[in-house]
């Protein structure tokens, strides 16, 4: 009768007999189209080990804030700011960490990395303020914050390119020393694994309390996927040597803050009543008002997670490029909105996985990367950018029809 | 007895219209109140009013004779009164039992998180809706794609969940089947045997005189007349809802037509 | 070519014999529309064009459009309405000033698009050569790595600057990738001048080709920025790189040997030549007579405009005091990190 399955109920997304969620699981499929199309054409690149940790790497920074994208539209909302309060974000850091404080102190780059996060929840609550208390529409309040982030990123060192950043500060870039190493990688790789199958356990064991009937052989199925694919990546990130040695990489560190993201806002939107909330309101805000939800309080909570997530996407841009410029993070809303909607996030809101806008961040730094790799031009990526964002949301519309 | 709820000269305007002006109702424990009127008489808004929905422009409510602001849904909730709204207030995108907890969560408190607790959420909404009815098994379903009886049923079976005091129903059985209506007028029985206090708001004059101990009469935003159910004629609330004429039985209000 | 421009010396040399110059300086007005003078950049032009005027009486003045093209309109329009005898805009929008431009010269007045072009005949044009900015480039990296395989990070696709520029690398190269000397192993242009973009584009190309470069054509500093960073990740640091403007970061580059070159453009010293021809045409100078004058018809309509272009400084690490003479750099800021092999200006 009841199949009870760990996917929530509250994500209303379909999924099949054996509990997989089907839209991300076809979007993991397009991926893979991509990955395998591309390694043929470009003669066996896109598959080493080398481009899948710059792929990872790449990115990490518009799947940080497609994640945040992704909240903001299921609640019904838009953020069209996200790339110049990076921008902005990063241009503080840039100047407080090599301009205004000691430069060789200890305290600098964590302070100026908490300075930035803070700024970030900020910026995030001027625009939640404006949306949710003033009623302003958030397409309107975000181009606001577009074109004014924007400028302050240029009035902060008056356009100047800042730079270099301390060498600690530069591993959040996952540059040439930015990586776990072959060790720690692993032993990473087993805690998560560890605390994944004991969580899996615990559920298992609650359901069967409460007399559902819990399935051990899709639980099974599904750690040893996930098992699979995690183990698969270490090793792939592992093998890809250092220059001119044998020593391993290893997981990158942006890979890490994204994998934290990720975890932490999936934890969120599946667990907590923040993220039922969150889905409520777009599902239909009157009735979320009318059942008691805090609405307003919900979507600024939301706009400030975004500039958090926002300042974590500076940290990682700025340590990568190792300087603060100006024009950093110029067009990312753009790739940030569409990953989350390749991703299944709904513009009519109520509807979004979170990692659904990773894959739909991967599926297009996939395109931008393999498109390189075979010399196409930045014009036909964008071509090719566009159509599978509109196949990619034709394909969903039908899928969830089916369900 | 002391009443439950008290509203005095309670009124809301939504720019020029006087969607409610000047209405005194009370509501005793067990008791079935009927709030009748034509399209766009007030009744939701009175009740939204209960339900901390709307802000009263003016006015006093008393709960169990303490005045209350009913400033929030959430303030109406914590007195015990819940509401069936017209309008469902279902999240389309959520299944039964987020809908039936919604901002009600069975939750841990973590740090700045509560952590919902699904499994038992599903266990309580699957034992209410089965009890309203037995044939609602798609629990895991969205709203959206649920039948309009099936919706109705969640609406009500939210209602039943936190034990309310005093219930608002708003045409509660508007896409029911004549089973269920039945259902929910069997509940309706029960829930007043249980000292529970009811304003039912109906179309359905022949449910009205089957349930209700007392009706009140809206029309444009002012109370008619209300009665005792035996002391009128349905053709007498007929002309009350249609005309604005206070039978002489009843007790007139501020919109009585003044009689000729 | 030559013939032409002795012609038009001497056309020059007899107008100036005839009117008494520095006289009728003093009367002149000139006037000069920013299109956004909040970028610093801006200041320092106009201290070289104020100091140009001043030397020879005249005087100068400003407004500021601030980003918007209704403004520098009714900007112009004020100016004109001062009475200015010769007028310097930077174009916010190079299409839409058209209409006050061409009001400017009904009345009788010269206009000089300056630094950014404005194709509209009659108009002249002062700026720095953008291809010569090219030439640089690729002429300090053929210098530094006469053979071998380059990649080419162009400016942004849409910014008729970055298509000046390619020409200008082009000009330098192409005889040597005919010559089997060079070989373009990639290359890419980048949306927004956005160093992010250069740097996701650089690493892919050094995917593409498994790490087998020997220099690298980056448009900008900022350009050069991403591309250094993103030799850096594979420890190629270190093989020629080119940028232009002067960038603090781009020299410190330079300094640590992380870059190879930079096109500098001292606005000072446009500001100056600035200055220079508008008393020329204020004075009624025919603009084809302007010594340095030059007929310019590289836009992208081909319109033919008299143009006088400055050419940028090269700033390798060689002569790096330049830059921290014209007090552009602070030595502390030019040598920061710097050690080994460290360039005489940091000494
Ligand atoms: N949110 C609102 N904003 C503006 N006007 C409103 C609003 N809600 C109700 N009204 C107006 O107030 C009046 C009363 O509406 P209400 O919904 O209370 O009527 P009702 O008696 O419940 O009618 P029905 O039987 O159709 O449900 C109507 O004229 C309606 O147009
Ligand atoms: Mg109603």
């Amino acid at each position: 009768m009841t199949t009870e399955t760990l996917e929530p109920p509250s994500l209303a997304e379909p999924t099949n007999k054996r509990g997989f969620n089907v839209r991300t699981l076809s979007l993991v499929g397009l991926l893979v189209v991509i990955a395998v199309t591309f390694h043929f054409l470009s003669g066996g690149l896109f598959l080493s080990a080398r481009n899948l940790y710059n792929l990872v790497v790449q990115t990490s920074v518009v799947a940080i804030l497609a994640c945040g994208m992704t909240l903001v539209i299921v609640t019904r909302n838009i953020d069209l700011s996200v790339g110049s309060v990076l921008g902005c974000v990063g241009m503080v850091i840039a100047l407080l960490q090599i301009e205004i404080f000691p430069q060789d102190a200890a305290w600098n780059w964590p302070l100026t990395v908490a300075i930035g996060i803070g700024l970030g929840a900020l910026i995030g609550a001027w625009h939640g303020v404006w949306i949710a208390y003033f009623g302003v529409p958030s397409f309107v309040v975000t181009l606001g914050g577009l074109l004014i982030f924007r400028g302050a990123a240029f009035e902060v060192a008056q356009g100047k390119t800042l730079a270099p950043f301390d060498p600690v500060y530069r591993l959040f870039g996952g540059g040439i020393d930015g990586a776990l190493g072959v060790g720690p990688s692993w032993a990473l790789f087993a805690i998560i694994m560890v605390l994944y199958g004991l969580g899996e356990v615990l559920v298992h064991r609650r359901q069967m309390r409460l007399g559902f009937d819990s399935t051990v052989r899709t639980k099974l199925l599904r750690f040893l996927a996930v098992f699979v694919v995690a183990a698969a990546f270490v090793a792939t990130m592992n093998s890809y040597m250092k220059p001119r040695s044998d020593i391993g990489r290893g997981i990158p560190v942006p890979a890490l803050v994204l994998l934290s993201v990720v975890l932490f806002m999936e934890f969120v939107t599946r667990f907590t009543t923040f993220g039922r909330y969150i889905f409520a309101i777009g599902g239909n805000i009157e009735a979320a008002r009318l059942n008691g939800i805090p609405t307003r309080r919900t979507v600024l909570k939301v706009f400030i997670a975004m500039g958090v997530l926002c300042a974590i996407a500076a940290v990682v841009t700025t340590a990568r490029l190792n300087a603060g410029t100006s024009s950093t993070g110029e067009l990312l809303e753009l790739s940030a909105i569409a990953a989350a909607v390749i991703g299944g996030a709904s513009l009519s809101g109520g509807r979004g996985t979170i990692a659904g806008a990773v894959v739909g961040a991967l599926i297009i730094q996939s395109l931008e990367s393999g498109m390189v790799l075979i010399g196409a031009s930045s014009s036909q990526r964008m071509v090719a950018i566009g159509l599978v964002l509109m196949v990619a949301v034709l394909a969903d519309k039908y899928l969830s029809g089916e369900e | 007895m002391k009443p439950l709820i008290e509203m005095r000269g309670v009124s809301k305007a939504f720019g020029g219209v006087h969607a409610v002006e000047d209405v005194d109702v009370d509501l005793y424990p067990g008791e079935v109140v009927a709030v009748l009127g034509h399209n766009g008489a007030g009744k939701s808004t009175l009740m939204k009013m209960l339900a901390g929905a709307y802000r009263r422009d003016t006015g006093t409510v008393l709960v169990d004779g303490n005045p209350a602001e009913l400033s929030s849904p959430a303030e109406a909730f914590d007195l015990g009164i819940e509401t069936i709204h017209q309008t469902l207030a279902l999240a389309d995108n959520l299944d039964a039992s987020a809908n039936l907890f919604l901002g009600r969560e069975i939750a841990w408190r973590v740090g700045p998180f509560k952590i919902m607790d699904s499994a038992q959420m599903r266990d309580h909404a699957a034992k209410v809706i089965n009890q309203l009815n037995p044939r609602f098994t798609n629990l895991n379903t969205p709203c959206r794609d649920l039948s309009g009886g099936q919706r109705q049923t969640i609406a009500i079976a939210r209602a039943i969940h936190f034990e309310a005091r005093v219930l608002i129903m708003d045409e509660p059985t508007a896409a029911l089947g004549p089973h269920e209506t039945a259902m929910v007028g069997e509940l309706i029985r029960e829930l007043k045997a249980k000292g529970i206090g009811i304003f039912l708001i109906s179309h359905d004059m022949h449910d009205v005189f089957d349930l209700a101990d007392r009706l009140v009469v809206m029309k444009n935003g002012q109370v008619v007349g209300s009665a005792k159910k035996d002391d009128v004629t349905q053709d007498e609330v007929l002309g009350m809802i249609i005309l604005g004429k206070c039978p002489p039985n009843a007790e007139p209000g501020p919109g009585a037509r003044v009689s000729q | 070519m030559k013939r032409r421009s002795v012609m038009s010396l001497l056309a020059g040399l007899s107008l100036s014999a005839l009117m008494t110059a520095p006289a009728l300086a003093a009367d002149i007005t000139v006037g000069m529309s920013w299109a956004n003078y909040q970028e610093e950049r801006w200041k320092i032009d106009e201290s070289g064009l104020r100091a140009g005027l001043e030397e020879a009486g005249a005087e100068l003045v400003t407004a500021d459009a601030q980003s918007s093209n209704e403004r520098q309109a009714s900007d112009i329009d004020g100016l004109l309405a001062r009475g200015v005898d010769v007028l310097l805009i930077v174009a916010w929008d190079s299409e839409a000033i058209i209409p006050s431009v061409e009001r400017a010269l009904a009345e009788g007045v010269p206009v000089i698009a300056y630094e950014r072009q404005i194709e509209y005949p009659g108009v002249y044009y002062v700026a720095f050569d953008p291809v010569e900015v090219g030439r640089i480039q690729a002429r300090e990296l053929v210098r530094a790595q006469p053979k071998g395989d380059y990649v080419i990070i162009k400016g942004s696709p849409t910014d008729q600057y970055a298509h000046y520029v390619l020409t200008g690398q082009k000009e330098i190269i192409d005889p040597l990738i005919a010559n089997g000397d060079i070989t373009i192993v990639g290359e890419q242009w980048t949306d927004g001048w956005v160093p992010d973009n250069a740097q996701k584009n650089m690493e892919n190309i050094l995917t593409a080709v498994n790490d087998k470069v020997d220099a690298v054509l980056a448009s900008n500093d900022g350009t050069a920025g991403g591309v250094v960073a993103a030799l850096t990740s594979v420890g190629l640091e270190g093989i020629p790189v080119s940028g232009q403007d002067g960038d603090i970061a781009a020299l410190n580059r330079i300094a640590l040997g992380t870059q190879t070159v930079t096109a500098w453009k001292d606005a000072r010293e446009l500001g100056r030549l600035g200055a220079k021809v508008a008393l020329e045409l204020a004075k009624g100078t025919a603009p084809e007579d302007i010594e340095g004058s030059v007929v310019w018809d590289k836009g992208p309509k081909g319109t033919a405009q008299n143009a006088s272009v400055l050419a940028p400084v090269t700033i390798t690490h060689e002569n790096l005091d330049v830059v921290v003479d014209a007090d552009w750099i602070s030595k502390e800021d030019l040598c920061a990190g710097v050690t080994e092999n460290a360039p005489a200006a940091c000494n």
